[in-house]
């Protein structure tokens, strides 16, 4: 009986010092941002950007999301931001059709929901935040690659893990496309390097020996480029370049030497500082479907397409001009 | 009692690792005729720089497993320890200081694992799960992420250039183990471990304080990890911040596949380098052989229960138990 | 591994706690700490809606965590029941929309396929001597390994029919997720198994002492098998209700399920040395681990603390079951 007691009594200082959640001003809107995964580089400078934007806004800006790769994390976070009551739900999609499910039940109780950096079933969200659609990149890559080889050559991919939903789909929008465009180029191989850099390292070794016709190595995940590129510059292959999708900073050691030859890509920050202005625009009303321009803050005014606002094109990172970008 | 030659004795006594051994030739001789660039020089030097680390870990997982314990959450203490050795770096100490300090940085997380196991007596499968979870998740939480970037210039292969430098790790990962082959059969710390594994009570009684050698075999882990994330991190020019994940399971798989018995007491090192080289080998193999990559895990899968199958069928039929 | 120290402390402690302290009892104080802490800092953290999808998200783990108890019980562990439900739910995916069965049946096939891949574990650890926690190493790469060849990694399967979407999406009258009342009716059936049946006396026997069991005539090789077989069975219906729930069955469906299955086992106050163990406490460590993951998501904490304080959670449950327990094994 003494027991229970002791235990009762704990309990009442513990739920009064709970009541120290940051409470909300009034007025104040509740943005609810989430990344694919949380440990990434690339969303940890959306993340910045999206500060940035929130503060002169005055938005509340709630990030969370999953730690790691987990396809029905994403889905439980926004379950919990429904529960908790957001005013706009943001968020950078890794799995289409199970991600639309909980977003649809979040739009039918009144909130706001956007998409950004990779999208949802169309009628699960208010508007895109769309820096570059997957034909998109996978045409600026085909380009590069093709750039580099000349037209005419064989290269091979470096991809995050085998079942990344974007990162497949970009892969199969560039077998589409070698057919219909880029018929002199020779798609050699896929090797998943599960988002681990000594794994892509590993792999592009292999392949280098494996398939000494490869020339171009295409890593599409950020921790891929700096792997991959580690890989032949110790091979010492000078016939082998590297390109693909990666972050700045991790890229410019490599782009300086001139294993790594470009790197696709788009201002994640800027990413980040749209979608906050698009979320509060779009809460508050001064966003509204039909529209065909959008001024976001410092950005200026931008181009939307239908509920997709447009970034820009994809940027194209080289030797010359890395060192403008922190990130 | 017939005489029987030397070669039969020695099989006899080590059948598991006979079996290894024989698979891992058997890898060799199919990639040997359908992809013999397999075995040209750079390829084999590359895998053995590439495969050194995971000696060196699977070196003090033996000893852990060897003990009667196992460790799962050396995938975290390979990540903090990669952090720590770019950190030491950047604060620009010379890298034998980095070497120390990152080793410590280990020793130390392994002591917190062996202090829950044997201070506590608690289940080390239980201990190591939990500290697997909280040590990277605060190691996410503190990094965000972000790798450690802009090392000085003598952080890549120890400052001692490409050639060098790989010659160092395959030199440094070989002496890890064979110093601790010699260790294991000659020192009375050595055979503590075997007869704590085999049976702790029979060990106290014959003088032996298992906890202590429980308590070390965690430490000694953790110092282990350490050096894999060293000769790992040393041969690029910066840190992932989230490195090693899976590593724990490719580790004890390569140990158990080697031979060593998770009752504890059994099981050799030798057993555990030819674990390590069979798994180590199945990926490149296959990418030679020109399997498609997302058959590779499944073939994984299947050597090591092939590989343990085979092992333990003379065992179920010698001693007549289902469940070791 | 007795440490006399560690012995006199629990007596100690033991005189100044009387009374019967189960595990169950503190982990319920546990779960009350939870409900009142997170009631005042999160927001809604205590409504109708919000635990009906903690329930709804927690079925394919507590199918999976139910399974587990038998099987640590008898001392052993299955660390491929996520990998199986991955499996299964491929297999699934593709009868539906590669082979045009009726959801039903592919669904059914779904389950078969848990049960088979409960029968390769068995197998492996009944007839071949393999310690459970190599052949579940192993049939965790294996399965994994399958889902992904099968599908290329690629294949995600969607698309399937209303009806079975309601499984895992739907309410039944009263707010109650669709897929509670299997969790429910499974965990009855492990509860009858454990706790009332000669058959889950004697798997607490195997996980004491396999030998010992053998001699007093329990047939330890069919018991082993159906704990595996079960664990299996689980897996294979937890993938129709997360194919159900997410509206897709892919290749890395259900990865870490299983650390988190063990997790909820072993908070439960299952020993994972065998021998002791509680259905109803693997509900409980399942429902500590979910309310803490929810309230610090509603308390708009961040994620990496729900990892964090799960270890702890688990490193003072088997402390205090060290302390506490009559009987110090070791």
């Amino acid at each position: 009986m003494n027991l229970r007691l002791a235990f009762l009594l704990a309990l009442a200082p513990l739920v009064v010092t709970g009541c120290q959640r940051g409470a909300e001003t009034k007025g104040q809107l509740t943005v609810a941002m989430m990344p694919k995964n949380k440990g990434n580089p690339y969303f940890v400078s959306c993340h910045k950007g999206a500060q940035e934007a929130a503060g002169p806004l005055g938005v509340k800006l709630l990030w969370d999301g999953p730690t790691e790769t987990d396809p029905a994390k994403q889905n439980e976070v926004v379950e919990a931001w429904i529960t908790r009551g957001v005013d706009v739900i943001a968020v950078s999609v890794e799995n289409k059709e199970a991600i639309s499910t909980a977003l649809r039940k979040a739009r039918g109780q009144g909130i706001k929901v956007v998409t950004w950096d990779a999208d949802a079933e169309h009628d699960a969200r208010d508007l895109f935040v769309n820096q570059a659609t997957p034909e998109g990149i996978a045409d600026v890559l085909l380009e590069q690659t093709a750039r580099i080889l000349g037209g005419k050559g064989s290269f091979a991919i470096i991809t995050a893990s085998l079942t990344a939903a974007n990162q497949n789909e970009w892969i199969k929008h560039i077998r589409e496309l070698l057919g219909a465009k880029y018929a002199g180029l020779t798609l050699v191989d896929v090797r998943p390097s599960d988002d681990d850099r000594k794994r892509a390292f590993d792999e592009t070794q292999t392949l280098l020996k494996v398939h000494p016709e490869v020339k171009v190595v295409m890593a599409i995940a950020s921790p891929a480029i700096p792997g991959a590129a580690e890989a032949v510059k110790q091979s010492g292959r000078a016939d082998v370049k590297v390109t693909g999708l990666g972050l700045p900073n991790a890229s410019r050691p490599y782009l300086k030497d001139g294993v790594l030859d470009s790197v696709v890509l788009w201002n994640t920050m800027d990413l980040g500082y749209l979608t906050i202005q698009v979320a509060s625009a779009l809460a508050k009303g001064t966003l509204k479907p039909g529209q065909t321009s959008f001024t976001a803050g410092r950005l200026g005014p931008l181009t939307v397409a239908g509920d997709n606002v447009l970034l820009g094109q994809p940027f194209t990172f080289t030797k010359e001009n890395v060192d403008h970008f922190d990130f | 009692m017939p005489r029987r030659s030397v070669i039969s004795r020695l099989l006899a006594h080590h059948r598991r690792e006979a079996s290894v051994a024989a698979a891992l030739f058997a890898l060799l001789a199919l990639v040997a005729v359908r992809a013999p660039g397999f075995f040209r020089a750079a390829n084999v030097r590359d895998l053995l720089v590439g495969n050194a680390p995971v000696l060196v870990a699977a070196v003090g997982m033996t000893v852990v497993i060897l003990a009667r314990q196992i460790d799962i959450s050396i995938g975290s203490q390979f990540a903090i320890c990669g952090v720590a050795a770019g950190l030491l770096a950047k604060a620009n100490w010379p890298m034998p200081f980095v070497a120390l300090g990152t080793v410590f940085v280990g020793a130390l997380l392994g002591a917190i694992n062996g202090g829950l196991v044997a201070g506590l007596g608690l289940p080390a499968i239980v201990v190591t799960l939990a500290t697997m979870v909280m040590l990277r998740e605060s190691l996410r939480w503190a990094t965000e992420g972000i790798w450690v970037q802009d090392l000085p210039v003598g952080f890549q292969w120890f400052g001692l250039g490409q050639e060098g430098g790989r010659f160092a790790v395959v030199a440094v990962a070989l002496a890890i183990f064979a110093g601790f082959a010699w260790g294991l059969r000659r020192l009375n710390a050595g055979r503590g471990v075997y007869a704590t594994g085999s049976d702790p009570e029979a060990a106290r009684l014959a003088g032996i304080r298992p906890r202590r050698v429980i308590f070390g075999s965690f430490v000694c882990m953790g110092g282990l990890t350490a050096f894999a994330a060293l000769l790992t991190s040393i041969q690029f020019i910066d840190v992932q911040t989230n490195a090693g994940v899976g590593l724990e399971l490719r580790v004890i798989a390569a140990v158990v596949v080697g031979g060593t018995s998770t009752s504890g007491g059994r099981g050799t090192l030798a057993g555990t380098l030819l674990g390590v080289a069979l798994l180590g080998a199945i990926g490149p193999t296959l990418t030679f052989l020109g399997t498609q990559a997302y058959w590779e895990r499944a073939l994984q899968g299947l050597v090591i229960l092939v590989a343990v199958a085979a092992n333990a069928v003379p065992m179920a039929r010698r001693s007549g138990r289902g469940v070791s | 591994m007795a440490s006399r120290k560690a012995d006199v402390t629990a007596a100690a402690v033991r005189r100044h706690f009387p009374g019967p302290l189960t595990h169950e009892a503190l982990l319920g104080v546990v779960v009350l700490v939870e409900l009142g802490y997170f009631a005042a800092a999160g927001s809604n953290f205590l409504s109708a809606g919000n635990a009906a999808e903690v329930a709804r998200a927690s079925v394919e783990i507590g199918l999976l965590a139910l399974a587990l108890t038998p099987v640590i019980v008898t001392g052993g562990i299955d660390l491929s029941v996520g990998s199986l439900l991955g499996l299964a739910a491929v297999l699934m995916g593709a009868m539906y929309r590669d082979l045009g069965l009726p959801m039903g049946a592919a669904a059914l096939v779904g389950v078969l396929v848990g049960v088979a891949g409960g029968a390769l574990n068995a197998l492996l650890v009944t007839r071949l001597g393999v310690p459970p926690l190599i052949a579940t190493l192993g049939t965790y790469s294996l399965f994994r390994g399958v889902a992904e060849g099968f599908t290329g990694g690629v294949r995600n399967y969607t698309d399937f029919p209303a009806g079975f979407l309601f499984l895992g999406q739907g309410r039944l009258p009263g707010g109650v997720p669709a897929q509670l009342p299997l969790l429910l009716a499974a965990a009855i059936f492990f509860w009858l198994l454990l706790h009332r049946t000669p058959a889950g006396r004697g798997l607490r026997a195997i996980g004491f002492s396999p030998d010992g069991a053998r001699y007093a005539g329990i047939p330890v090789a069919r018991r082993l098998a159906l704990v595996y077989v079960l664990s299996g069975l689980m897996a294979g219906m937890g993938a129709a209700v997360y194919a159900a729930r997410l509206g897709q069955a892919k290749a890395d469906a259900g990865t870490g399920f299983e650390l988190f299955a063990i997790t909820a086992v072993v908070l439960g106050g299952t020993s994972i040395f065998g021998g002791r163990g509680s259905v109803p406490g693997t509900l409980l460590g399942l429902l500590a681990v979910a309310l803490l993951q929810n309230g610090l998501r509603l308390s708009d904490l961040p994620a990496e603390l729900a990892g964090i304080l799960t270890g702890v959670m688990l490193i003072a449950a088997i402390g205090a079951h060290r302390v506490f327990s009559e009987r110090s094994r070791g």
